[in-house]
């Protein structure tokens, strides 16, 4: 299953610069962010814990 | 007010003075849009102020998600020379992997380069003086955590830090904070126990 942006909710193309790393609040989820999101700065919201970030 | 007081909006992790008297909430004549969620208000003078709850959030967070990764994949840049020392001191106490000074375009994206490295997460002081570095990262796909000014942009960041990223004291102090809150994140420091370091050796030395 791809992975989804957690800003856009848009599936993560596999060439994608995207990002992920496990959310600063809980740790419990892991967030994705797909490149443009991360470039526009796009705010991201862990499905788990409700932290967002940037 | 002591250490683990509780103020309104939860505790902090330092006496609010000494957050103040350091600078930290200084910001500039300057905001973007990405920071109008941490800034506190705009002076009369026309400098904005940040809010410095926000900032203890956030050095929470980012020592919380800093201590998660292996203390040698975390890389800290400063191109800023206040922003060197802490750094540097940063590196020594949590093991981190530090690059004071100029960044060598490439350190992060040629693996032809002597001193390629592959971190897995990447701090940066300042996102416009560690403009490369955070332009790398970005490239290779690791997480960035940025201290951020009033006048600071935040793209390619993934967790902001708000802070004065200009003074000498509140860098030091910052730097200081996050070091000790990845160690007690680690569990290498008990909550109560005292962080053998003080943010006077953090603290750049002013020139004579």
């Amino acid at each position: 299953m791809a992975s989804v942006c957690n800003s856009c909710n848009r599936a993560i193309a596999s060439d994608d610069r995207a990002v992920k790393f496990p959310c600063p609040s809980c740790g419990a989820v892991e967030i994705w962010r797909c490149a443009k999101c991360k470039r526009l700065s796009n705010p991201y919201r862990c499905p788990s814990c409700g932290f967002t970030g940037p | 007010m002591e250490v683990g007081d509780f103020v309104e909006g939860g505790e902090v992790l330092i006496d609010m003075d000494q957050y103040l008297s350091s600078g930290v909430h200084i910001g500039t004549r300057q905001k973007t849009g990405a920071m109008v969620p941490f800034i506190y208000r705009a002076r009369p003078d026309g400098l904005y102020v940040l809010d410095v709850r926000k900032t203890d959030e956030r050095v929470r967070l980012a020592g919380k998600f800093l201590a998660k990764f292996e203390p040698e994949r975390v890389l800290v840049v400063s191109a800023r020379q206040y922003g060197q020392r802490p750094a540097t001191k940063f590196g020594e106490v949590t093991r981190a992997v530090v690059m004071p000074g100029r960044f060598i375009p490439g350190t992060l994206t040629n693996p032809s380069y002597k001193g390629y490295m592959e971190p897995s997460v990447l701090t940066v002081t300042d996102p416009i003086a560690d403009e490369q570095p955070l332009r790398e990262a970005a490239e290779v796909g690791i997480p960035i955590v940025g201290l951020c000014d009033t006048d600071n942009e935040t793209a390619d960041i993934d967790l902001v830090i708000p802070t004065n990223n200009k003074g000498r004291k509140a860098l030091a102090l910052v730097y200081w904070l996050l070091a000790r809150q990845v160690l007690r994140e680690r569990g290498e420091l008990a909550p109560d126990q005292e962080f053998g370091v003080s943010v006077e050796e953090f603290e750049t030395k002013p020139e004579r």
